[in-house]
């Protein structure tokens, strides 16, 4: 284990240390929690910036070779794939550098398989970092410290405050722990962990029993697609007896890329399978009895598409979306978070991680669904009225524009959004939890106004909104940019065009992305209070948040700036949120962003050039921005207001009714899925009670009845037939004994007889012989 | 300490217990209590010296871990005739090696013979905790105490039993001797509907333990369809109850054709399936444990039900892999169907203690889906097999905890609240917030959630089902949805919310708390480093289970080749070897 692996170790585990030391002295450590839960994530804060540092310090080439040249690299690698192997033929891929160990957690089934092979089939755990997973690392330590710092100032008054901060623990160790781990068996682990710190976040406030459902809903939505990952980590498994991602991405694919499909046949008929190569050597791999290592190829695309199932489930894409709005329910810096910056990236970080894997029928279909996702996610965004709704909905959107962007085979590009989009959305929810904290409310028809009280969450929100929106020079500008490039370049480029709805959805999405972006920045802000007018009851959430003395009748009358620790993580974002995505010379901004540069370093294929593609991409992003936030000024800007909102949607009333029920999925979900399960179940209870409970009880019953039956018989028939007998004896007796007259002439006479008779039977017998 | 003396007192301490409390006078019921909690720790502690003398060197120069049990039997044999004439003496016992054999009804080739390997010693160390424990939940006992902790030992001591004999009639006689006891404690210290729980419980394995009483004689009496070598040197000719024996003759000769394997088979899972119990031999266990006192449902979900895995382990597979590879397809269904059938009905509840009940039918289903997930070696590589049958194993000890745990924590809120209808709790976490965290994690490890038992289990068994059939795999992964579906909602509907009602009911007791500690701390062991338990289980599991029952000679294609069919020819030919 090299230091670098041992520090992202400490890392991981400076959480857990610190969840351990909470959990179990959470009455004598009380408020010291949050220190605690602070401290060990600023340390690993700390660990993975020097690692970082370290990473990209040792790693050789990683801004002269960028993708789009597609040129030669050099790199020096550590770790299993370990050393250069320069192929003058044909251009290769280097190895970029990974920083891995790994220890057998199981062992089993030793010396069962051949003599050859003593050694038992092992599921290690390890931890493997390449480029993707040392900025992971600093964005997600980095996004978590200050929601660390900034939670201490938004739950202080809540009386579960220890426990808050011993969750926020546990979810950093796991989610560390999956952007660590160097296979996928332990992602699924991590994965699940996650899930159930996010459920308790959830429902933290489990008084209510709105949260405890939201909470359970996320669970089990999350559950369903940890079915499919399920699934395909039993069929890659089975295929080859392993889990890690490195050796899998090296060995699927070979230099160039692509996989190596060969045709099979079995009984006649023929199908494709795909071939391990050897990474050295570009052969295919192949045991010990000369058998080749292979899968075939729809059971390589249905893995695909069961690891991408749960993806889909942690990432909230359609059809499992429906959880994440619901998980708005949590504390907003949970929301921060969990629900925006990390967790719900993991899905979108195991799709690139992982990407070899995906064969090109299951790519497509992740790029289709980021497309749904992306777009009505943003359509049902546009209609909601409680503006941390809407920060969840366009997180759903932008997580299909990462899935779409990989799909479409911009891995650099779906990963580098992810990453922007992590720092932009982390500042929006924070700052909506500023706005919260101080207005008690989230609906966005009774505020309006508070750019005068609150101008600097006002103004970070606003760098945010920018950047979310794609205006340039703002972050979310270039990772926008990538993704639209990658889907221009796969649908005009490559001559995909009968999949142009690849490109129109990103397109459109992301003009609605800006107009409701602005929409919910000038509903909030901009104006004068709405308020006194509406009238309007908001939901007062009872969580020790209502004892400011506020007047609840108009929130925005007593809106006042947060305070220095709800306000220093602001700032702190801020700046990533503007700058991250911007390229070594920043006047011309037509260069290549640092950041893809730094993540295209470490891409497990040879990514596409991908030549004017981004030309054109900026010219449709920069119309799509402005038409975007025109509409939104137009209609929602007081004092440049040409439209009237309301009008619209009275005029479309179908349609937006269509949108204020989310499309019908939960009510769909409900009838097709909850409620016949429920039903089943009750159905098999039913059975279980009446029908199978039943045949026991009836045999038993027959069995009883049956002995009765016995007794009876056993009375009459068989003491009966004894009975018979008796008297038949004492019958036979009787008559006997009429024969005994004591007359001793009688008794002669029956003896003359007796003899006269045996007499003749013994001669008729002897003379039959003679 | 010997190990004829160590094994023996396994099973005697507690049953010399039993007597012993019949001599402490009933005024002093306090006494009574202390006296059998002593001798359960006792045992535990005597289960531990076993697991050291299992992992430590003996005075032979063995490691007992290190060796098989075949090869640890072997060196206790009986010398003088084998078969059924009468045998007596014994040499070459080799000490410390945890076999103990010693003749019992020499006419019939009955032996008193015990023996531990990583798969008894697992379940044994298992039962001593449970024990334990439940004999400190019985403290709250107030009905009889004497006659309650008498039959108790008395039930203890049939379960080690049951766990340490290798003598399938031993086996056999412990398994009815338990009975007996466990009819008493429900039909006397149960529930309002005790009397029909406890007779149901007592004709249901009474009636599957006939199949695996006939099974036993069927192998004892067979006449052989061939006459095969056994270990190279003597000549197997049945009459033996020697349950390693006949295992090796089973794997290793042609003595037991394909047929009587599959009758043989049958009658053992019929048998055992009724204890697990599974689909649709469960009906029993949730009227059972509803009924039972809280820590006769402890021991019920705890131990007993390991003795129906244990005997599919020990027995069904290893006495007829030719018969289990030829049901498999139909008994790994009926273990997925089980898995759903469990957990839908676990869905439907709303008895806490008959929602924990079906939670066990649910999750017995991976034992027998992990058991027959069986492929013949040559034609797959086996030791995905031994990932199913070792998660099968780690399943029983994981159910064994959580189990007793939750059904530990649905006694603590009915002494409390006086209720087990989820309708009616409500809001307990804010009332007990140890009780609640505890019942957290033990549920959750329940669920299978990772880092916590159940988890590996679960995913042992599924991903071993991959490489046997991915569709019925797929089914079982699905179940982890309805589990989480249950679990979340029981939990929701027990801890979360607001409750008025049942505001200023008292947390856990010192007692209570010392019983949940070793629940929980190996709940989270078992989960985050389940080598802990694999890395000793597994050698026995690979040598007793899985090489023999994958490379059993009726199976394997050299082993066929060499079994020509034997009744049809006149003169029994001579296998291969």
């Amino acid at each position: 284990m090299s230091w670098q692996v041992g520090l992202y170790v400490a890392a991981v585990f400076l959480p857990l240390v610190a969840f351990t030391v909470q959990i179990l002295g959470i009455k004598f450590l009380g408020r010291l929690n949050a220190y605690i839960a602070t401290g060990a994530i600023a340390g690993s804060f700390l660990l993975s910036l020097v690692g970082f540092l370290a990473y990209f310090g040792s790693a050789e080439g990683v801004f002269d070779h960028h993708a789009r040249g597609g040129g030669e690299a050099h790199a020096s690698a550590e770790g299993e794939h370990g050393g250069e192997h320069a192929s003058p033929t044909k251009p290769h891929k280097a190895e970029p550098l990974l920083w891995t160990a790994s220890v057998d957690w199981v062992t089993l089934g030793q010396g069962l398989k051949d003599v050859r092979h003593p050694e038992g089939l092992a599921i290690p755990v390890g931890v493997a970092i390449d480029s993707l997973a040392a900025i992971m690392f600093l964005m997600v330590t980095f996004i978590a410290t200050l929601i660390h710092i900034y939670s201490m100032g938004y739950m202080h008054d809540d009386p579960r405050y220890p426990r808050f901060f011993a969750y926020l623990s546990l979810f950093c160790f796991s989610m560390l722990g999956l952007v660590a781990s160097s296979s996928v068996f332990m992602i699924f682990m991590f994965w699940e962990l996650v899930g159930v710190c996010s459920y308790f976040l959830i429902g933290f406030w489990y008084e209510d029993k709105k949260n405890c459902d939201a909470a359970n809903k996320a669970f089990i939505t999350n559950r369903i697609g940890d079915v499919g990952m399920l699934m395909g980590l039993g069929l890659l498994w089975s295929a080859f007896g392993t889990f890690d991602i490195h050796e899998l991405n090296s060995t699927l694919r070979d230099r160039a890329g692509k996989l190596n499909v060969v045709t099979a046949s079995k009984d006649a008929q023929a199908y494709d399978v795909v071939r391990l190569l050897d990474p050295e050597t570009d052969t295919p791999l192949v045991d010990d009895s000369g058998r080749p290592s292979q899968i075939p190829y729809w059971v390589l695309t249905i893995a695909g598409l069961g690891i991408f199932a749960g993806c889909a489930g942690k990432s909230a894409q359609f059809p499992l979306h429906v959880w994440l709005p619901d998980a708005m329910a949590g504390p907003t810096p949970v929301s921060a978070l969990i629900h925006a910056a990390t967790m719900v990236a993991a899905g979108v970080y195991l799709v690139g991680r992982f990407f070899p894997l995906f064969t090109e029928p299951a790519l497509l279909y992740i790029a289709y669904t980021g497309g749904i996702t992306l777009f009505v996610a943003a359509t049902i965004a546009v209609v909601q009225s409680d503006y941390k709704k809407v920060l969840a909905y366009s997180t759903v959107s932008q997580l299909g524009f990462m899935m779409l962007g990989l799909g479409v085979g911009g891995w650099a590009a779906g990963l580098f959004h992810l990453i922007t989009h992590a720092f932009f959305k982390a500042l929006l929810f924070l700052g909506a939890g500023s706005v919260y904290h101080s207005v008690h409310t989230y609906e966005m028809p009774v505020l309006g106004g508070l750019f005068p009280k609150m101008k600097w969450t006002a103004l970070t929100m606003l760098a945010a909104t920018m950047a979310i929106s794609g205006v340039p020079l703002f972050s979310g500008f270039y990772s926008k940019d990538a993704i639209l490039a990658s889907s221009i370049h796969f649908v005009f480029h490559e001559g995909n065009y009968q999949h142009i709805l690849l490109f129109v959805l990103p397109a459109v999405g992301a003009a609605i992305t800006a107009f409701y972006m602005f929409r919910m920045w000038f509903l909030v802000f901009a104006g004068e209070s709405r308020s006194q007018q509406a009238g309007h009851g908001h939901d007062t959430h009872s969580h020790g948040h209502d004892d400011h003395g506020h007047d609840h009748g108009d929130p925005v009358a007593h809106a006042h700036e947060s305070g220095p620790m709800m306000l220093w993580p602001l700032f702190a974002l801020a700046v990533p949120a503007i700058a991250i995505g911007w390229p070594m010379f920043i006047l011309p901004f037509f260069g290549e962003p640092i950041l893809e540069m730094m993540l295209a370093y470490g891409a497990p294929i040879p990514l596409a050039d991908l030549g004017s593609a981004h030309n054109w991409a900026m010219l449709a992003s920069l119309i799509i921005a402005t038409s975007g936030i025109g509409l939104a000024v137009l209609y929602y800007l007081p004092g440049y207001k040409r439209f009237e909102a309301a009008k619209v949607a009275h005029r479309f009333a179908g349609i937006n009714s269509f949108l204020q029920h989310k499309w019908y999925f939960d009510e769909l979900y409900w009838a097709v899925l909850v409620r016949p399960t429920l039903a089943l179940a009750r159905g098999v209870s039913r059975f279980d009670k009446s029908i199978v409970d039943g045949v026991v009880n009836t045999v038993a019953g027959l069995t009883v009845v049956l002995s009765k039956f016995e007794g009876f018989f056993d009375r009459f028939a068989v003491d009966g037939l004894v009975n018979l007998t008796a008297k038949i004896i004492y019958v036979l007796g009787d008559w006997g004994r009429g024969i005994q007259t004591g007359k001793v002439r009688n008794y002669l006479m029956v003896l003359a007889c007796t003899v006269l008779l045996l007499f003749s039977v013994v001669f008729a017998w002897v003379g039959r012989g003679t | 300490m010997s190990d004829d003396l160590l094994l023996s007192l396994l099973w005697s301490v507690p049953m010399a217990g039993s007597l012993l409390v019949l001599l402490i006078p009933k005024q002093f019921p306090g006494v009574i209590k202390w006296f059998s909690l002593v001798v359960t720790i006792l045992l535990f502690g005597l289960t531990l010296v076993a697991f050291t003398k299992f992992l430590s060197e003996s005075p032979s120069g063995d490691v007992p871990a290190a060796s098989s049990l075949r090869d640890r039997a072997a060196a206790n044999t009986l010398t003088g005739p084998v078969g059924d004439a009468v045998t007596v003496g014994e040499t070459g016992k080799a000490v410390g090696d945890l076999v103990v054999r010693h003749p019992w009804i020499p006419y019939f080739n009955i032996q008193y013979y015990l023996g531990l390997d990583g798969i008894s010693l697992s379940l044994v160390l298992l039962s001593g905790l449970v024990c334990m424990l439940s004999c400190l939940a019985s403290f709250s006992i107030e009905k009889n105490v004497k006659g309650y902790f008498s039959l108790y030992l008395l039930l203890t001591s049939s379960m080690m039993g049951v766990f340490l004999a290798l003598d399938m009639f031993l086996f056999y006689v412990f398994f009815e001797v338990m009975l007996l006891p466990m009819y008493f404690l429900i039909a006397i210290w149960g529930g309002e509907n005790r009397e029909y729980a406890a007779i149901k419980f007592l004709l249901y394995t009474l009636f599957g333990s006939v199949f695996i009483l006939v099974a036993i004689l069927i192998l004892f009496f067979w006449p052989g369809d061939s006459v095969g070598s056994f270990g190279g040197a003597a000549t197997w000719t049945a009459h033996s109850f020697d349950s390693i024996a006949v295992a090796q003759a089973v794997s290793e000769t042609g003595y037991y054709g394909r047929f009587i394997q599959q009758v043989v088979f049958l009658l053992f899972l019929t048998g055992f399936l009724v204890k697990l119990p599974s689909f649709p031999f469960h009906t029993w266990l949730p009227d059972a444990h509803v009924q039972a006192p809280t820590p006769i449902s402890m021991i019920l979900a705890g131990v007993l039900l390991k003795i129906g895995g244990y005997g599919l382990v020990r027995f069904a597979w290893p006495m007829a892999p030719a018969g289990a590879y030829d049901f498999s397809y139909y008994v790994a269904a009926l273990g997925v169907f089980s898995i759903l059938y469990g957990a839908l009905a676990a869905m439907a509840q709303t008895d806490f203690k008959k929602l924990v009940a079906y939670s066990s039918v649910s999750h017995m289903g991976y034992v027998t889906l992990g058991m027959a997930v069986m492929v013949i070696a040559g034609e797959s590589d086996p030791r995905y097999y031994a990932y199913g049958v070792n998660g099968a194993m780690f399943m029983m000890i994981a159910h064994g905890i959580t189990s007793t745990g939750m059904f530990f924590l649905v006694g603590v809120i009915y002494d409390r609240a006086h209720t087990r209808d989820l309708n009616k709790l409500g809001g307990l976490w804010n009332v007990m917030p140890i009780y609640g965290a505890v019942s957290f994690l033990i549920f959750f490890g329940s669920m299978g959630l990772p880092g916590l038992c159940g988890f590996v289990a679960e995913v042992f068994v599924i991903l071993a089902a991959f490489n046997y059939n991915p569709t019925l795999a797929v089914l079982a992964a699905a179940a982890v949805i309805l589990t989480a579906g249950y679990v979340l909602w029981t939990l929701q509907r027990v801890f979360l919310g607001r409750s008025e009602e049942h505001k200023g009911l008292p947390d856990l007791t010192t007692r209570e708390i010392i019983i949940s500690i070793p629940l929980v701390v190996l709940t989270i062991l078992l989960g985050v480093y389940p080598s802990v338990l694999l890395d000793w289980m597994n050698p026995s599991i690979i040598e007793g289970v899985v090489r023999p029952v994958t490379t059993a000679r009726a199976l394997t294609a050299a082993g066929k080749a060499a079994l020509t069919p034997i009744k049809t020819t006149a003169i029994a030919p001579q296998t291969a070897r």
